[in-house]
């Protein structure tokens, strides 16, 4: 059996109808038990385990092992992506009357391409802003970061940011990163912060800062749409002169945490990651408006003044429903608002090939109708000339 | 041309050799430590008041509106972002991580003397309430926005964290407005920041047209020394709030520090009373150790864990079974006969407590309210 047999019969695999009917049923399988799957793990969580995988893995409760036991997204999307493309090369032919269903093809492969790069390359944030503040970063509110500050120059931070996939794994960080070494002793994904009573069993979370007042209590994850996980970690920092004890960090804790440190003040958030700009944004005004003599909403505008101090740009941009802000490579969406309404909430979606499936439905449909166009007009000259 | 065989195959696949490169790209994440400079955090009234150090080379914001209060802060005190009713707000660092916050809150319409105030203060560091004549004696003069106003200094033990404490505080009215200038803290920092603390008072101006807090005339307070705050509205479900029906004549207020929910109900001649709704982890320090801290709020001695059972009763809740305790003494704030009714209701990893506590004629008249209320809770 020769080197080129097996290539072949790969190559006759690949680009078979019948791979593209099982892809297709796989996927109507995946999507039907993906959905079901979002009632006990949540929208998040059953994105990532069933669509944005190579393999769906399965394990009895209590146990630690798991077996794969069915394609996930990757996987499916991936081989009927090389089927689309190995059919298009093998049965590719130059001619006229081939054209639309060429076209219609190249739209598939561009949708499915241009799917996949939105989902590894597309960041969703909020900037969330009260009337009269800019802001120069958006936030991923749900993966935060623990921001280690240094506050001792007037006229900037540094800010040493650390992922909370770090926190998650409950590493070190620095020397290096820090002049510190800042030690996860315990995190977790979803907590609850409470104040401790004064005759309470429970020790105090932390032995510094805000922690010495206060227990925490791991949760279960959240599957509601409508609320998220509020991570906590109690982080030790360790100087070579000594520990400066353990500091309780968690976005309940509003106002960052200060400690000086050779002649340094330092400050430590948990917050929401942050992505900074070369730009900012200001509310100028937001605007609710209702109909006359209800409370059904009309309208809900933000006014905003853009502001980039390299290239002297500054202009005013009203943001309302289906009227976003495209700028800097981001889109700027009218997404809620605060209940005084004296606070607006954008939601910043970045998603470099937000225009493939435009330009696949395009070719898509051009090539349908040319597809269709050359049949007719081939037949209906047939029949002139019969 | 077709491609019928992996030979001429080989020969059109490098045209293809791009597509691995999108694998390539997935997981191009933030690294996982990253460090940057950035200008410092201006805050909505940081941006109203100072538009000019908004970060290096910014535009000015002409058109900004005017600012909320004018002051000079002390050079060790560092601005902090404001929350909800602050006008302006500061943290002073001390050795050792300790930590004092200092406050300036404006309450419109807000009437009456300065007793309920400092009496709560002092509650919140551990001491006795005082007569209005002693409050005289308490009272030291200072200087606010040109102003004679009164300095009231309360140091002593956080009866939550057991550490020795101190308030600093300082009220004037103006226009209908009172404000509320607060330094709170470990005790050795306050007491060292305190003449800081009475020149910032006398440096603070008024502008004309100073924006002011929204509240009701009859809005009690609201502490503005809290050290953490709660989660926002998209937070976890660690903050929500179940429904219930609220009896008539209660009043919901802004619950403060890690209260679900906070009620006030007036009785006859200003007498009240009020509702706390709470929650904490677990069996949140256990039935005993709660009701002594109740029985000490009432300048009552602790319980043994064998007279438990005599002091409270059972109640049948629709979710399960809770704990009533009924308890009569002195507020050891006031001095004051008061009566407090708590239910404790054990869930699943959490306990809840809901709390009337005020002046013993209004618990009485709103007893059975609050065991209805209590009843109608859904989770």
């Amino acid at each position: 059996m020769s080197l080129d047999y097996l290539l072949d019969r790969l190559i006759s695999f690949f680009t078979s109808l019948r791979l593209t009917v099982v892809c297709l049923a796989l996927a109507l399988v995946l999507v039907f038990w993906g959905t079901i799957a979002q009632v006990d793990l949540g929208l998040y969580k059953a994105q990532n385990e069933y669509f944005r995988s190579f393999l769906i893995y399965w394990g009895p409760k209590g146990a630690s092992w798991r077996i794969p036991v069915f394609p996930g997204g990757y996987f499916i999307g991936g081989v009927l992506l090389i089927n689309l493309i190995a059919s298009q090369i093998r049965r590719f032919s130059f001619a006229a009357s081939k054209i639309g269903l060429w076209m219609v093809h190249v739209g598939l492969i561009l949708l499915l391409l241009g799917q996949l790069l939105t989902d590894l390359l597309s960041r969703e944030s909020t900037l969330h802003l009260r009337e009269g503040e800019a802001r120069n970063y958006s936030e991923v509110e749900r993966e935060a970061e623990l921001a280690v500050i240094d506050t001792t120059d007037p006229d900037a931070d540094k800010v040493v940011a650390i992922s909370q996939g770090v926190l998650a794994a409950q590493k070190s960080v620095g020397p290096g990163d820090l002049p510190f070494t800042a030690r996860v002793k315990r995190f977790f994904a979803n907590s609850q912060v409470a104040d401790r009573p004064a005759d309470a069993a429970l020790p105090p979370a932390a032995t510094q800062g805000t922690g010495r007042r206060a227990i925490v209590n791991e949760l279960p994850h959240v599957t509601d749409m409508d609320h998220r996980d509020v991570p906590s970690a109690v982080v030790e920092l360790e100087t070579p002169q000594g520990s400066l004890g353990t500091w309780l960090v968690s976005e309940y804790i509003d106002d960052p945490q200060t400690f000086t440190w050779n002649n340094r003040t330092y400050a430590l958030a948990l917050r929401p990651l942050r992505n900074y700009k070369p730009y900012s944004i200001q509310l100028l005004k937001f605007r609710h408006d209702v109909y006359p003599g209800t409370d059904i909403p009309k309208n809900f505008s933000s006014r905003i003044l853009l502001q980039r101090p390299q290239t002297r740009e500054k202009r005013e941009v009203l943001i309302y429903m289906n009227n976003p802000l495209r700028y800097g490579g981001e889109t700027y969406y009218q997404s809620g608002f605060d209940p005084d309404n004296r606070g607006t909430i954008l939601q910043v979606v970045h998603n470099p090939s937000w225009l493939t499936p435009y330009l696949s439905c395009v070719l898509v449909g051009v090539g349908l109708v040319v597809q269709f166009a050359t049949h007719l007009l081939g037949f209906a000259f047939k029949r002139r000339t019969a | 041309m077709n491609l019928l065989s992996f030979s001429q195959w080989r020969l059109s696949c490098t045209r293809w050799a791009p597509f691995p490169l999108v694998a390539a790209l997935a997981g191009c994440d933030r690294g996982q430590v990253q460090e940057y400079r950035v200008a410092k955090e201006q805050t909505p009234a940081q941006a109203q008041a100072q538009p000019a150090t908004l970060p290096p080379g910014h535009p000015d914001l002409s058109g900004a509106p005017a600012p909320a209060l004018q002051y000079k802060r002390p050079a060790d005190w560092q601005e902090a972002p404001l929350s909800q009713m602050r006008a302006a707000s500061f943290r002073v660092a001390g050795k050792d991580g300790k930590q004092a916050d200092v406050s300036a809150i404006p309450l419109p319409g807000l009437k009456g003397s300065d007793l309920d105030n400092v009496n709560r203060w002092r509650g919140q560091v551990g001491l006795p309430g005082v007569s209005e004549a002693e409050l005289a004696t308490l009272a030291q003069p200072v200087e606010i926005a040109g102003q004679s106003a009164s300095l009231y200094e309360q140091a002593g033990t956080n009866p939550a964290s057991g550490e020795k404490s101190c308030i600093l505080a300082a009220i004037t009215r103006r226009d209908g407005t009172a404000w509320f200038f607060k330094m709170t803290g470990d005790d050795a920092l306050v007491t060292g920041q305190k003449p800081a603390f009475i020149e910032f008072l006398k440096s603070v101006s008024f502008p004309a047209g100073v924006a002011q807090a929204q509240l009701p005339p009859s809005h009690p307070p609201i502490d503005g020394g809290s050290m953490m705050a709660q989660a926002g509205t998209a937070a976890s479900s660690g903050q929500l709030k179940p429904s219930w029906d609220v009896p008539s004549g209660w009043k919901e207020i802004p619950g403060g520090q890690f209260l679900v929910a906070k009620f006030v109900v007036a009785g006859a001649d200003s007498a009240q009373a009020a509702v706390n709704v709470s929650k904490s982890p677990g069996d949140g320090g256990g039935l005993l150790a709660n009701l002594n801290r109740w029985r000490n709020q009432l300048s009552l001695g602790p319980l043994a864990e064998a007279d438990l059972n005599k002091e409270t009763q059972p109640l049948d809740l629709p979710g399960g079974k809770a704990s009533v305790a009924d308890i009569s003494g002195q507020d050891a704030r006031n001095g004051q006969k008061a009566r407090l009714l708590a239910v404790v209701i054990p869930r699943s990893g959490e306990t809840w407590f809901y709390k009337l506590m005020g002046d013993a004629q209004v618990v009485e008249q709103e007893r059975d309210a609050f065991l209805r209320f209590v009843q109608s809770v859904k989770y």
